[in-house]
């Protein structure tokens, strides 16, 4: 029964692994592993025994002359003078709202409690996002809060502008600067340079001020509208064609380096919520429907990690294999053009290595005839958008799955800005939001702007742009203004409306044009002067408001021109890559974006899904490269060595990547053309194409706040003016220096059990319970005993002893006196995550949870309820070789909430214990920090306050009372419902209990009040039933739930066996984490099923995850059994 | 050198342990009884800024608890009324005592001739809007700790009076602390709610008393119609730590 699979075909597919060193299986990460906790994390660092005790001493002392007199400190409650109508204090209100962003305004619900924002949530009235939202809007209530966000406006004092060190910032009220911009006549010599925005009331006012002769010009680092401008110039229209997939209807997808998941792309979880229903399988007949993902990039992107057939392509070669993809498609339709044919064979010269690769994926787009999507990555050149658009042409998606909308594009680029700048006929510059002089070095700004007289600039914070400027105005922050705006695929139109007053002296864009415009007017009037002069929604302005989302319609074009003529006049260069001639990437960082992030502690403190690097960006690079560096420059140090002994028969010292769980990073120089060069760590990443450099634009500002002061490496001086995002002939040479990397992927190693399960559609048909033929727990008796197949509903309220000798509380409803109406419970589907990381950022902001800074992250005490683990997979490797092919699994990892929980047997104050309807509660008040719980845990969940995070900036931890003491604008945006916790607790996560507290409240008070409304009576009477006092299913989301864009995640009662989560659980594809522990975690997970297509090269049939189960139960020396398992 | 220590030394030892026993006790016995909310918090009667008194305004007019506050049976802070909600009776009674003048000056703020309307010399932000004045600050008396989530709304609605935890306010013509407020006060009322339960409509009658005949006593006639109602609403007051802290 045992051997089932273990037929010696099966075992080939995939070795999970996490990291480099994991893999080399170093003597490092031997005791790394052994040690289990990483270095520092558990240990008093630096203080002796007796030196605490004298300290100790020292405090009692003090302690008991405070005693004295101690009585508690008055308060006063301070109501208002004219209560608002409809405001409770305790309850919290909610509005609609959205966030402006470069690719559409977000449709938003924010949470407030007592008028401070607390919570953004998607709106949900947006169907396309259906109420999620992606990692970035989670992170950007923080900047609302952000202590070093501009207090006002300012005069720079300096005489000498753009010497950064001596620009001296004079608080002026912005009103006197408005004013100042109210007098400007002399239109036609006012330029303004914005960052891109959907905004309609500001493109309106930018219209008003175009009519009166002010140039508008936007400039964005991660250009978004490439594509649309590039296919308009290449098809000779006028304005601009943006291609808008709908994922939805898409049963084959091709990404060409694009992350349209991801952070890279825009839209991401608008493209995700459609995109992932597509892979949903709950049973066998749905693996036959499941779509299916191919990948070609460079980078390794969280697109790559769902693709079901990965190829790594450079960024440079994806022209070529767009044109390989295109010959294939032609030759399949049977079209004949020789011409163009002719053409494409030029254009994809030297792929041949892939041709079959191309010939296969092609031949299953052409397959299922308008039901593919190919969409091709914003950074890549006007080829390959024509391309792509003749692909889609000819197979017929242009009218189902795509949809080509008209944009029109009135402002100029940086480059006409530059011209008009240097031709001196410019007098009055306003920079408007971006942060044009970080982004491009290359330009020489003070040298430009000498000749203009007056600089403006809205910003954030005073930054690298305000240097160059002589007025710095404070921008408010969405969460402070009125705006609307259409989102990316501009068919809704939602408000911005303010949750709270400014809460400094800033101003709005629209006001600032407002005052350009002579008029000084608030964004409240100009917003409502806007929507009912021609803002094009049909409803009232209440409505609108109270909806969030109002339809307008897109203009699409109808006739789509015929791409042939252009195709034929792309030009055709050979580009060879090699170790001296590396192309470098260019993509925006995960944690800062384009950099506007670079002040969020719960953006940097992210770990980026797939390097899990965290405060700090890296030049990534492949195996292959890593190995040829390592070649020409020995001691480099990025690759582990394979062990060895040395004379005495020990394992000898490995120079290996990971020091004591530290990354050490040698820093190189990296070189493009003559004048490029830029300093950074390099991080090997497998995955990637070999000679490609993936470099994040948006860290190592020079200019910016407390927390990202520092952090990262500036890459911005590879910028082209352009949206060009690519460059070639690059070099590395080492500099000798080390830069030392907070990285989280070795933290919790859970090596060699099957704890990401997952199989190929195809076996998954066959095999429907395939989950449960892995892990130890099926070679064991059951897990339940006897109760094995007792329903979910009875194993939750009982908590069936099985065969075990220890009783076990019985929380059955009629047996118990402490009854639990609902049973808790959480399904995560592996198949739908794809690593974007909202929910750890959705986590951060509903449950209090803080930063704790890069040093302390280093010493692996990093507080996030929720991690993302993820793992690498590849096919059988040889030796200690890195693979460059891998696949990618995400695991997302919080308290499983177990009903044996190990944790709560070991605590000696009781500070965790079992609640009655199956939450492991912790009581903060009760922790006195032993932290036995989190040694006990064997999914590592638990986290400990080692620090008053939540009092002290992350500088200043270890100076305890005697550092300084946050800002206390921080602690604004903390969510009043739940403890803040201090220095010495543990915590973790609570399945969102909050919520869930607030959800029976509601439900039991609504019952009561309406059975006595109903009755009449004075209430002694009533009868209330359970189902009256049960909280319906669906009515709790937890916060990590609610943000999911693909809806992984499920959570419900699981005592009701109509409820989400109860179905879910009962899929054959439901397994528990380390289930052979009998912990019995209320959190399961669904298998993930990859689809890949069986006549692609790069296929391989076998179910991966056997493999690494299969390694640790029947390891290669056991030879001989294996003989005996094959004849069962 | 026969003996170092004389004879009386033998009992030191004793006595150590019984005075140390005796100190201990007392310590222990002390920290009780002084260090716990039934000393501490019990009976702190701070004075307000504006002489609120219950006794006449609940008591005597017969107020209900609600009318002033009215997030008690929604929310989970039953809030401290707005100026505005004074000034509803008073801007007629009583409108030109001095002792009322705080809550009049909240009231009104940048209205400062008082006639409801907003001028535009009184406007001196210059936002078109009446700006209240300065808050009355009432000092907090009833405070739970920042880790204990309590919630006026689920009480209120499911029969438990204001009077268990506040006592006889419509009696205290200054209100001070009545109960500890303590985990194990709460606990106990947790453990045994039928002791506590009473009709819905009886919940802000502080004065009420469960009705009850010769044979049984008033505490058993409670306990009885207690049980009663906690069967047939289905209350269930939770008792694990979930239930308050967060």
């Amino acid at each position: 029964m045992i051997q089932t699979t273990q037929n010696s075909e099966e075992i080939q597919g995939k070795h999970y692994w996490k990291s480099l060193d994991d893999l080399a299986d170093t003597p490092g990460f031997r005791s790394w592993v052994d040690s289990e906790f990483p270095e520092g994390a558990s240990l008093m660092d630096g203080v002796q025994r007796r030196g605490f005790l004298k300290v100790m001493a020292a405090s009692f002392g003090l302690a008991g002359l405070g005693m004295t007199g101690c009585r508690r400190p008055e308060h006063t409650i301070l109501p208002h003078g004219r209560s608002p109508e409809e405001l409770i204090p305790g309850i919290p209100a909610y509005y609609s709202s959205s966030r402006p962003t470069s690719a559409g305004f977000v449709p938003l619900i924010i949470e407030s409690h007592e008028g401070r924002p607390t919570k953004i949530e998607g709106n949900s009235s947006y169907k396309l996002s259906g109420g999620s939202t992606d990692v970035y809007t989670q992170a950007s209530i923080l900047d609302l809060y952000d202590p070093d966000r501009s207090r006002g406006s300012f005069i720079n004092e300096n005489e000498s502008q753009g010497n950064e060190s001596s620009a001296r910032w004079k608080k002026t009220p912005s009103a006197e600067i408005r004013n100042n911009l109210a007098n400007i006549e002399n239109f036609d010599r006012v330029a303004i340079l914005s960052d891109s925005n959907f905004s309609s009331l500001r493109k309106s006012l930018f219209q008003k001020l175009g009519q009166k002769g002010v140039k508008v010009f936007t400039h964005d680092p991660i250009d978004f509208h490439n594509p649309e401008n590039c296919l308009s110039k290449a098809l000779g229209i006028d304005s601009s064609l943006r291609a808008i997939p709908n994922f939805s209807k898409a049963k084959t997808v091709l990404s060409l380096d694009s992350d349209f998941l991801g952070h890279r792309e825009p839209n991401s979880s608008v493209n995700t919520k459609q995109f992932m229903p597509g892979r949903k399988v709950l049973s066998p007949s749905d693996a036959k429907k499941m779509n299916r993902l191919y990948s070609v990039e460079s980078d390794l992107s969280i697109t790559g990690g769902v693709a079901d057939h990965r190829l790594r392509l450079s960024s440079s070669e994806i022209e070529g294999f767009s044109a390989l993809i295109l010959i294939k498609l032609l030759e399949l339709s049977g079209e004949k053009k020789p011409k163009l044919l002719e053409q494409l064979t030029l254009l994809s010269q030297g792929l041949d290595n892939h041709e079959k690769w191309a010939t296969e994926s092609a031949k299953d787009l052409f397959e299922k005839p308008k039901q593919s999507v190919v969409v091709a990555g914003s950074h890549l050149p006007s080829s390959v958008h024509l391309l792509t658009y003749k692909i889609n042409q000819i197979l017929g998606n242009q009218s189902t799955c795509l949809e080509y909308l008209k944009v029109d594009n009135f402002a100029g680029n940086l480059s006409s800005l530059c011209e008009s700048l240097e031709k001196e006929e410019i007098e009055t510059i306003i920079f408007l939001g971006g942060n044009p002089v970080y982004h491009c070095p290359s330009v020489d700004w003070v040298d430009l702007l000498k000749s203009t007289k007056n600089k403006y600039r809205l910003g954030r914070s005073i930054d690298e742009t305000s240097q160059v400027c002589d007025f710095h105005i404070g921008q408010s922050h969405f969460l402070e203004s009125w705006d609307m705006g259409t989102n990316w695929s501009e068919d809704i139109c939602s408000p911005v409306q303010p949750i709270i007053a400014p809460l400094f002296d800033t101003c709005s864009d629209t006001e600032i044009l407002s005052s350009l415009l002579g008029e000084n007017k608030n964004s409240h009037d100009l917003l409502l002067e806007f929507f009912e002069s021609d803002a094009g929604v049909s409803q009232k302005f209440e409505d609108f408001l109270k909806q969030g989302v109002a339809n307008v319609e897109p203009s699409l074009l109808a006739n789509l021109p015929n791409p042939d003529e252009a195709v034929l006049e792309i030009s055709t260069d050979v580009i060879t890559l090699s170790e001296n001639s590396l192309e470098v990437l260019l993509i925006p960082d995960f944690h800062t974006w384009d950099g506007q992030f670079s002040n969020n502690g719960w953006m940097m403190e992210c770990p980026h899904p797939i390097t899990k690097l965290t405060w700090d960006n890296a030049l990534l690079i492949s195996p292959v490269l890593a190995k040829k560096l390592e070649e020409k420059y020995p001691n480099l140090g990025l690759l582990p060595e394979a062990t060895m002994l040395n004379k005495n028969g020990q394992i000898a010292p490995d120079a290996a990547v990971f020091k004591d769980g530290k990354q050490q990073a040698p820093i190189v120089r990296l070189r493009v053309g003559d004048h490029h060069e830029i300093k950074a760590p390099l991080c090997v990443q497998p995955g990637l194409a070999d000679y490609t450099v993936v470099s994040t634009i948006g860290q190592g500002r020079s200019r910016v706040g407390r927390v990202g002061s520092g952090t990262g490496f500036d890459t911005c001086s590879l910028m082209h003016t352009d949206s060009n995002r690519i460059s070639r002939g690059a070099t590395i040479e080492p500099t000798g220096d080390f830069h030392i990397l907070a990285n989280v992927q070795e933290h919790w190693s859970m090596e060699g059990r099957a704890i990401v399960r997952e199989t190929n559609a195809k076996y998954y048909s066959e095999h429907e319970d395939f989950a449960q033929k892995m892990g130890a727990e099926s070679h064991s008796p059951p897990m339940w005993g006897k109760d094995q197949d007792a329903s979910i509903a009875e194993k939750a309220t009982t908590t069936p002893r099985g065969n075990s000798a220890y009783e076990h509380p019985d929380h059955t409803y009629e047996h118990s006196e402490t009854f639990g109406l609902h049973q808790w419970g959480m399904s995560i589907d592996l198949n739908q995550c794809t690593g974007c990381s909202a929910c750890v950022v959705a986590c951060q902001s509903e449950n209090n949870i803080p930063i704790v800074g890069k040093d302390q992250v280093l010493r692996g005490r990093e507080m996030h309820w929720i991690r993302l683990d993820r793992y690498f997979s590849s096919t059988e490797r040889e030796g200690a070789e890195l693979p460059s092919d891998v696949q990618v699994s995400f695991q997302g990892v919080a308290c499983m909430h177990c009903e044996t929980a190990p944790c709560e047997s070991v605590c000696p104050v009781n500070a965790t214990v079992h609640d009655e309807e199956g939450l492991n509660a912790m009581a903060y008040n009760r922790c006195v920090g032993t932290r036995y719980c989190a040694n006990n845990c064997p999914y590592k969940v638990r986290r400990f306050n080692f620090f008053d995070w939540n009092k002290r900036n992350t500088d200043e931890l270890y100076q305890g009372p005697l550092g300084e003491k946050n800002d206390s604008l921080v602690d604004m945006g903390k969510n009043p419902d739940v403890t803040v916790r201090m220095r010495g607790v543990m915590e973790k996560c609570t399945y969102c209990v909050q919520r869930i507290q607030e959800a029976k409240i509601r439900t039991k008070v609504n019952a009561q009040r309406d059975a006595k409304l109903s009755t009449g009576s004075d209430g002694a009477d009533l009868n209330l039933e359970v189902k009256d006092l049960k909280v319906p299913d669906g009515t709790i989301r937890t916060a990590c739930q609610q943000v999911c864009p693909s809806d992984a995640i499920i959570f419900g009662d699981l005592s009701d066996p109509e409820s989400e989560v109860s179905k879910m659980k009962n899929n054959p594809r439901d397994y528990s984490v380390l289930g052979y522990l009998n912990t019995r975690p209320r959190t399961t997970f669904l298998a993930k099923v990859r689809n890949p297509n069986p006549k692609m090269p790069d296929y391989s049939k076998k179910p991966h995850s056997y493999r690494e189960y299969s390694d640790k139960a029947y390891p290669a020396n056991h030879g001989d059994s294996k003989k005996e398992q094959s004849t069962h | 050198m026969r003996n170092i220590f004389p004879r009386w030394t033998n009992t030191i030892p004793v006595k150590l342990i019984i005075s140390l026993g005796l100190i201990g006790g007392v310590v222990t016995a002390g920290i009780t009884y002084y260090a716990t909310p039934k000393y501490t918090r019990v009976g702190y009667q701070p004075s307000q800024p504006v002489e609120y008194n219950h006794e006449f305004h609940a008591g005597q007019l017969g107020l209900d608890c609600r009318y002033c506050h009215n997030g008690a049976d929604k929310s989970s802070h039953a809030n401290i009324p707005g100026a505005n909600t004074c000034m509803s009776c008073h801007k007629n009674v009583k409108a030109d005592s001095p002792l009322l003048e705080p809550i009049r000056n909240s009231y009104f703020g940048e209205d400062t001739n008082r006639d409801g309307q907003l001028s535009e010399e009184e406007d001196i932000n210059g936002d078109g809007l009446l700006t209240s004045g300065p808050a009355v600050p009432w000092v907090r008396i009833h405070k739970t700790p920042d880790y204990v989530y309590f919630n006026h709304a689920i009480h209120v609605n499911r029969g438990i009076s204001c009077v268990e935890c506040h006592g006889r306010i419509d009696q205290m013509e200054v209100v001070h602390h009545s109960e500890p407020l303590s985990m194990s006060f709460c606990l106990e009322c947790h453990r045994k709610p039928e002791e506590s339960l009473r009709p819905m409509d009886e919940v802000t009658n502080l004065a009420w008393q469960v009705q009850h005949n010769q044979e049984e006593s008033k505490d058993l006639a409670q306990i009885h119609a207690g049980l009663k109602i906690k069967e047939n609403w289905g209350v269930n007051p939770p008792l694990s730590c979930t239930g308050c802290h967060r």
